[in-house]
């Protein structure tokens, strides 16, 4: 009996990694633009559409899906055929997969700057996005639990474990964070309101952390280190306990990151808990790939890309360690909405993700392309302007995360707040966010170079589309190893595998019709709060549109620096007609959950044109359009009719005369301002984002609180 | 580098050996040996050069004697080796010894490249087995292990070969038990910290909620995860015993009982938590405490010594028979190196037996025809022809193995500390139980029972079950880090309790085969003759070595030959008279006084002293520590050779401690007599004829300088290098057996305070919850430092 | 706060179906030999290498 001999598809992993370094430099080049404007505002190019609130979604998302996304499939594609000894299921599927993820990214890059969001973190891409994003992971699973099914290695190498259960929890999380009922083809308001939606978005915001950037690197690593070392993981019992552990702990640690919010006490202490026994599987993976180069030190001092390997697992480690600690109430209460979140993620982004992806790629290349890397010299230069990246990039940002966290907190001794304006803090931490932006340059340097070492090695060396294997069929079960029917169930069980999945996935979808079912919530609910006026609502969607949610929270924690910075702290009750939550994770700017009716309207006209006229020194751009362009009210109907569906409590056929309340509110308020010989038509979408934020937490000061 | 370039001129390419004095030469690469050449030229042959590629040297030196693999064509012992076999394709797993490296597992998972009818090979690094499936039709299993042989990988073929067994009886799922448990565990966590992280009233459908998911995940983890502990305590208390299994399965059923009431009358939250994690970490506990060590067996009996076949010749042809089918009358053949199988006599050839396995009598012992063999020597010298006159079973050596101790089952042998201490720990905490049932009961009875459960609940002993396990696994690997393999944690107990050693000589704190003889005479050639020709007459093993010694001489006759016992031999050479023996028998007056540890022979002639010989065994380096025993133990010898060396060894044993020429069944017998006495003895031995006394034993070490060779049955396994460290393990053992008490005393005290919450009837969960993995992790850590710290003080790590 | 019935059910009912992965990984022999696996990802069988060296 002859082995089979077959080819592993090189090609799809050539276009993968492609695409990675493509993405990845735009990704980061995107980054350091936003990162600029946090001390030039200017950098918009006063122009809409690269203004900070619309431009740092595509930040991320780019770095998250496209960057680290093709890295993923690069390494998967890579490793998992040569793991299972066999091609991939089908290259047409890679083929779609490929492309798909592509258009994804790419529809992506045109919707976001045009401030079509859902404004849910990490998942801002409208409806028919989410649809096709759906669509392609579901193309991915098939193709990958193909390969697994036609394997020719009994034994699944515990990188695929990674892999699978990478697969499985995303297709869960995207589509349980995706229910949305759409307005129109470009617009669509999340069924769940306030912290009902707040909570699905950080059960999945967190755990997109822990399936998309940590457990399909893990899996890598656990390939890859090892075949880089030349030599077996340190324990590969570990590595598979490891894997168990992880799987079962990182699901509920969501809810840390909605600590003093309106979540009740207890879900947010339980996303505590677990977030701290994380520690221990994270660490074990951790500790693994390190031990597995003890007694190799040596060659970890010549060979560039295990010294990426090492620093990526050291950043790992430090991440890991810092999230649990983050999770911990009293360094929380200090680090949340500041800088501090920012260092920490791009520790994790910059150093585990950035830098495990640069030594794959290092690794890999050459190998598919028969040659030698073009130029040692310049990946080591990559390397060290990487590391000094991420130095220059962390450091500043967990010192200007301190400072201003305990700027916000400090009271004199007569009990008054030190820093009552917010904006002295800011202005405190601008050097450092310059600082900031010189190590997000000298890490993309190192990228670019990255780019063009790479290149030159593909040019010199000729790509193995099909690199020719050769191995024996798996055999049947020995027999007498067990009964007839453990044997056969066997051969079945990776469908059984696909099932299950796929079982997951429509437990999630029959979601879609939940809601409508939990929509009735006990959340206390409080008399006073009344739904939004269609150009309260029309305003909000303008608040969305801009991402002015990427630098004001909407949530005031109940600590005395904040009740005397912003008012009176929030009640979930408050948020029940709020499709989606607003509360943001980061306080560039104040809060505005108590913003109604702290200036007149006036204020906010120029404010808005131009910040430096209220505010001297603000890094908010200004939002000039919002004076010019007109408010569109055709779509007023359909946006009432879908809260009404949603269970806000319209009048039945409201949604005819909704915009005659709309224009009756908008003339009041372009009067109010005609009287500051403010001259702007009521049909501006100024004058709606106007009447939204004057209406932000007022309904509460009005009625008396009928609170639990 | 540079280093590496002039090895390999003189080193093997394929063993790395130094091969300085004979190089083989091909491809422009150098051998040691034909043997190494051989298996580079069949690989390079396949295109399997890959082999060289992962490691430097990866092959195991080729000189060795080519066995004879004509049995394996024998229909009826193909079916003794095959796991499965059907016209199409047979499957086979062979435990390969030589397997050592990641060149090992590729070539021999490319065995098809070598042999296409071979379909698929795969390798089990750490058991050292190769699991083969090959084509029926096209390749016979004798050819397979020829193969193997052939490229360096030769199989060690026995017919009772445990190590091979090992691979299949893993059939129970503790692991999936613990799995599920733990699952249970996190889930019920997640489940039960709401309430004590205060959920608030108006959230009262979740406290139900979170309460019936709890209960269900509870029922897995009773019905399944549990089970163990039910079935043990059942049989235990069918046996009239009470052991820890069952105040464990009485706090189970308590804990799940009272959380499923709690819930189901919406009166209070239950012990959900407290039952998962009680269960779970049991299981762990279970877990750790199971050490398998894939690569050895201490279940062997003499059947994985012998070979598995004998060739039998019936008139003109011979063919070679399974061991089990030898008949008495058969006509067997013996060539150099194999073992005679059965009792047998000896028709043809000239004998030369080498019975150190049986009698642990180093030097090859002559025999004439017509005389008995017994089964297990080994034949040194041309090939020999016997007829069998007894069954193997029923053999000198082999029924040894009819004995009882052989039948005895290992269980009963030991009883445990924990065992004894949990028969009053039961009684107490009944009594406790009762007591504050029947104190509250006249005034209010939920509180009484409240109270009676509570007890149960929190008197648990969970603690006081793990510690034993995590103790003694941690002490076992201590062990094993120093070469010294207990067959299970039980065994430290028994270390730890005995107080006599025996020890056997030959291969124990001897080294097997290592005898150097020296002369120091001044005698002419002839004179050399005649010493020759008298220790000629004699079969004594000294006389013996002499002869090997002074080799090629012409035998010339002897007078009035005489030989007395243990001392020596006179006789008359023509015209001269020759004395050889003791110092004491040649009347010498002490000159060259003899230092210890030597036996010497000296020779007059004419009663003109000539000179002597030193006989000399090579001694563990331990045996000086061994002596250092005797201080706390009492310490006995017990070999099965002559007394030799008897003066020899008086440093290391008391004179009147000393046996020789002690049968196995004699030496078995011996260790039964101390037990009698009272004594709690471990038995040191390594060959065939230990096996009885280490059956027998309290504790029975095989020592051996190869884990993967033979040994006997034992309840441990001690490589040779490790025999200085025999005091140190003795005291570690000790010092193991003292944590296990301490933690014991800490379990309790958590018992205690928890109890001070159960009496009053008021326990919360809350407390539940928290005192039980307290109490557990504090025992983990506390036995795991503990032991550790033992350990250095003892020098082991 | 409904929705957290659905989550809990979600997350318990992904853990299910990795409880299940686990299980099957058991009866597979997934977990028989836990070191070779290790070493074996090391070697790769590339006939070209093998030809070669004909």
């Amino acid at each position: 009996m002859q082995p089979d001999k077959f080819y592993y598809d090189n090609k799809i992993v050539r276009n993968f990694g492609i695409a990675t370094v493509i993405w990845g430099i735009i990704g980061m080049l995107v980054g350091l633009i936003v990162a600029i404007q946090l001390y030039k505002p200017e950098m918009n190019m006063h122009n809409q559409y690269t203004t900070f609130g619309r431009v740092r979604p595509l930040h991320t998302n780019a770095v998250i899906f496209a960057f680290v996304g093709n890295a993923i499939f690069m390494g998967i594609y890579y490793s998992l055929q040569r793991l299972m000894k066999a091609r991939m299921f089908s290259d047409v599927l890679s083929k779609i997969h490929f492309w798909g993820w592509q258009l994804i990214i790419v529809s992506a890059v045109i919707t976001l700057p045009l401030g079509l969001t859902t404004s849910h973190e990490y998942a801002e891409l409208e409806w028919p996005i989410d649809i096709l994003i759906t669509i392609v992971w579901v193309v991915f699973g098939i193709n990958m639990f193909g390969t697994i099914i036609k394997r020719r290695e009994r034994h699944i190498y515990v990188a695929v474990w990674f892999y699978i259960a990478t697969f499985v929890t995303i297709a869960v999380l995207h589509i349980v964070n995706s229910v949305e009922i759409p307005v129109s083809f470009f617009k669509s308001y999340m069924v769940f309101a306030g912290v009902q939606d707040a909570l699905v978005q950080w059960w999945y915001g967190h755990n997109a952390v822990a399936f998309f950037l940590t457990t399909p690197y893990l899996g890598m690593m656990y390939y890859f280190l090892p075949k880089m070392a030349n030599r077996p993981i340190y324990s590969y019992k570990l590595s598979i306990l490891h894997f168990w552990a992880l799987i079962f702990i990182y699901i509920w640690a969501g809810p840390h990151h909605l600590l003093y919010t309106t979540l009740p006490g207890w879900a947010q202490s339980l996303g505590v808990v677990f977030s701290v026994m994380l520690i221990a599987p994270s660490w074990g993976g951790m500790i693994n790939g390190l031990l597995t180069l003890r007694g190799a030190w040596d060659k970890v001092r010549d060979d560039v890309t295990l010294k990426f390997m090492v620093v990526g697992l050291t950043a790992y480690g430090m991440a890991t360690f810092e999230g649990p600690m983050l999770s911990l109430k009293q360094v929380n209460a200090i680090g949340h909405f500041t800088d501090w979140i920012i260092a920490h993620v791009h520790v994790g982004a910059l150093g585990w993700n950035g830098f495990l992806t640069f030594a794959i790629l290092y690794w890999l290349v050459p190998r598919i392309y028969k040659t030698e890397l073009y130029s040692k010299k310049m990946a080591s230069f990559h390397f060290w302007i990487g590391t000094l990246g991420i130095l220059f990039y962390a450091i500043p940002m967990y010192w200007a995360g301190f400072t201003q966290g305990l700027m916000l907190k400090e009271f004199t001794p007569e009990g008054i707040l030190k820093y009552p304006s917010f904006l002295e803090t800011t202005m405190r931490i601008l050097p450092m966010h310059v600082m900031r932006s010189v190590g997000g340059a000298l890490y993309l340097t190192g990228v670019i170079v990255m780019a063009y070492n790479l290149y030159k090695t593909a040019v010199q060396g000729k790509l193995v589309a099909n690199e020719a294997a050769e191995a024996m069929p798996l055999p049947k079960l020995n027999p007498e190893a067990g009964t007839e029917r453990w044997h056969r169930r066997l051969e079945r069980k990776p469908i059984w595998f696909l099932i299950a999945s796929l079982i997951v996935i429509l437990i999630g979808t029959f979601v879609e019709l939940m809601p409508t079912l939990t929509i009735s919530s006990n959340i206390p609910t409080i008399a006073s709060v009344k739904p939004y006026t269609p150009l309260e609502l029309q305003g909000r969607d303008i608040y969305i549109r801009e991402g002015c949610v990427n630098c004001h929270s909407q949530t005031v924690r109940p600590f005395r620096s904040e009740t005397e910075r912003y008012g009176e702290y929030s009640k979930a009750g408050e948020f029940v007609y709020d499709h989606p939550f607003l509360w943001g994770s980061k306080r560039t700017g104040p809060d505005l959950q108590r913003e109604g009716g702290k200036y007149g309207n006036s204020w906010h006209y120029n404010h808005l044109m131009d910040p430096r006229l209220m505010s001297p020194g603000s890094i908010m751009p200004n939002y000039d359009w919002l004076i010019t362009q007109k408010l569109d009210t055709t779509s007023t109907a359909a946006k009432i009719r879908a809260m009404q569906k949603l269970g806000v409590p319209y009048p039945a056929g409201y949604d005819k005369i909704a915009n005659q309340d709309l224009d009756k509110q908008a003339k009041g308020i372009s009067a109010d301002l005609a009287k500051d010989h403010i001259k702007v038509k009521s049909n501006k979408e100024i004058v709606a984002i106007i009447a939204y934020l004057q209406r932000l937490g007022t309904d509460i000061k009005a009625g008396k609180t009928a609170n639990n | 580098m540079k280093q590496a370039e002039i090895d390999h001129k003189t080193t093997c390419y394929h063993c790395g050996n130094d091969c300085a004095d004979e190089c083989i030469e091909q491809d422009e690469k150098v051998f040691c040996c034909n043997g190494c050449r051989e298996v580079y030229s069949i690989l390079s042959q396949n295109g399997l050069c890959g082999y060289y590629a992962y490691n430097e040297y990866p092959g195991v030196s080729q000189v060795k004697a080519g066995k004879r693999l004509d049995y394996l064509k024998e229909p009826s012992i193909i079916r003794e080796l095959t796991d499965y076999s059907d016209e199409k394709f047979t499957i086979v797993t062979f435990y390969v010894p030589d397997i050592h490296c990641s060149s090992c597992i590729w070539l021999l998972e490319h065995l098809n490249k070598i042999n296409p009818a071979i379909y698929h090979s795969r390798v089990d690094f750490l058991r050292k087995q190769v699991n083969i499936r090959f084509d029926t039709q096209l390749i016979t299993l004798h050819e397979v292990v020829s193969l193997l042989d052939k490229i360096g990988y030769e199989p060690l073929i026995s017919l009772q070969d445990v190590v091979k067994k090992q691979a299949f009886d893993k059939k129970d799922n503790l692991v999936k038990k613990i799995a599920v448990a733990g699952f249970c565990f996190g889930n019920v966590m997640l489940l039960s910290f709401p309430e004590y992280l205060g959920i608030s009233v108006y959230e009262q459908s979740f406290r139900q909620f979170f309460g019936w998911l709890n209960l269900a995940f509870c029922l897995p983890v009773l019905l399944y995860s549990s089970t163990g502990y039910f079935k043990s305590a059942w049989t235990n208390l069918k046996n009239k015993v009470l052991n820890i299994d069952f105040p464990l399965a009485l706090g189970i059923t308590v804990l799940f009982v009272r959380t499923a009431v709690e819930i189901l009358t919406h009166t209070g939250p239950g012990f959900a938590d407290t039952l998962c994690g009680l269960v779970f970490f049991l299981l762990v506990g279970k877990f750790v405490q199971r050490k398998t060590y894939y690569h050895l067996s201490f279940e062997r009996d003499y059947r994985s010594f012998f070979p598995v076949a004998v060739q039998v010749i019936d008139g003109a042809n011979e063919r070679p028979v399974p061991l089990s089918d030898i008949q008495v009358g058969q006509r067997i053949l013996i060539r150099n190196n194999e073992i005679i199988p059965a009792d047998a006599i000896l028709l043809k050839g000239d004998a030369r037996v080498d019975f150190s396995f049986v009698t642990g009598e180093s030097v090859p012992v002559s025999k004439v025809l017509g005389e008995v063999v017994y089964a297990g020597g080994r034949q040194t010298g041309e090939a020999i022809e016997l007829e069998v006159v007894k069954p193997v079973s029923q053999s000198y050596l082999t029924r040894l193995w009819n004995n009882e101790a052989f039948t005895r089952t290992q269980e009963n042998r030991v009883q445990t500390f924990s065992d004894k201490v949990s028969k009053y720990f039961t009684f107490a905490l009944l009594l406790i139980a009762f007591g504050s049932l029947f104190f509250w009961l006249p005034f209010d009875l939920p509180r009484a029972i409240s109270a009676f459960t509570a007890v149960l609940i929190i008197a648990c002993p969970c603690a006081l079950a793990l510690s034993t396990p995590f103790t003694m696994s941690a002490a076992l690997s201590i062990f094993d880090k120093n070469f010294f393999y207990l067959k299970n944690t039980a065994v430290v107990e028994q270390l730890a309790r005995i107080d006599t050693i025996v020890l056997d000589k030959t291969g124990t704190i001897t080294i097997n085969g290592e005898t150097s003889i020296t002369a120091h005479i001044a005698a002419t050639e002839t004179e050399r003759q005649m010493i020759y020709s008298v220790c000629a007459n004699s079969t004594h093993p000294l006389s013996r070595l002499i002869c090997q010694y002074l080799d090629n001489y012409i035998k010339i006759s002897t007078n009035n030959y005489y030989e007395a016992p243990g001392r020596g031999i006179t006789a008359d050479v023509d015209g001269h008279f020759i004395k050889v023996g003791s110092a004491k028998f040649v009347n010498v007056m002490q000159a060259e006084t003899s230092s210890a540890k030597k036996t010497e022979v000296h020779i007059s002639i004419d009663e003109k002293y000539i000179g002597y010989f030193t006989i000399q065994q090579r001694y563990r380096d331990g045996v000086t520590s061994v002596h250092s025993l005797s201080l706390a133990y009492k310490l006995f010898l017990l070999s099965g050779d002559h007394g030799h060396e008897r003066e020899a060894l008086s440093s290391v044993f008391p004179k009147e401690d000393m046996f020789f020429e002690r049968t196995p069944q004699e030496k078995l017998d011996f260790i039964k007599q101390l037990q009698q006495n009272g004594h709690k003895v471990m038995m040191m031995g390594d060959g065939l004829n230990d096996a009885g006394a280490l059956k027998q034993s309290d504790l029975g070490i095989a020592i051996t300088d190869n884990v993967n060779n033979f040994s006997p049955g034992s309840d441990a396994i001690l490589d040779g290098r490790s025999l200085k460290k025999l005091p140190a393990f003795l005291k570690f053992s000790k010092d193991a057996l003292h944590v296990v008490y301490i933690s014991f005393c800490i379990s309790l005290t958590y018992n205690v305070i928890g109890l001070s919450y159960a009496v009053s009837g008021k326990l919360s969960p809350l407390i539940a919850a928290i005192l039980m993995p307290l109490s557990t992790f504090t025992i983990i850590s506390f036995t795991s430092i503990a032991t550790h710290l033992a350990a250095k003080r003892r020098k082991l790590i | 706060m409904s929705i957290i019935y659905f989550l809990i059910g979600c997350s318990v009912l992904l853990a299910l179906v990795f409880l299940g992965a686990f299980f099957w990984a058991q009866r597979n022999g997934q977990h028989d030999d836990l070191y070779t696996p290790s070493v074996r990802i090391l070697l790769d069988d590339d006939p070209d290498e093998n030809d070669s060296k004909k």
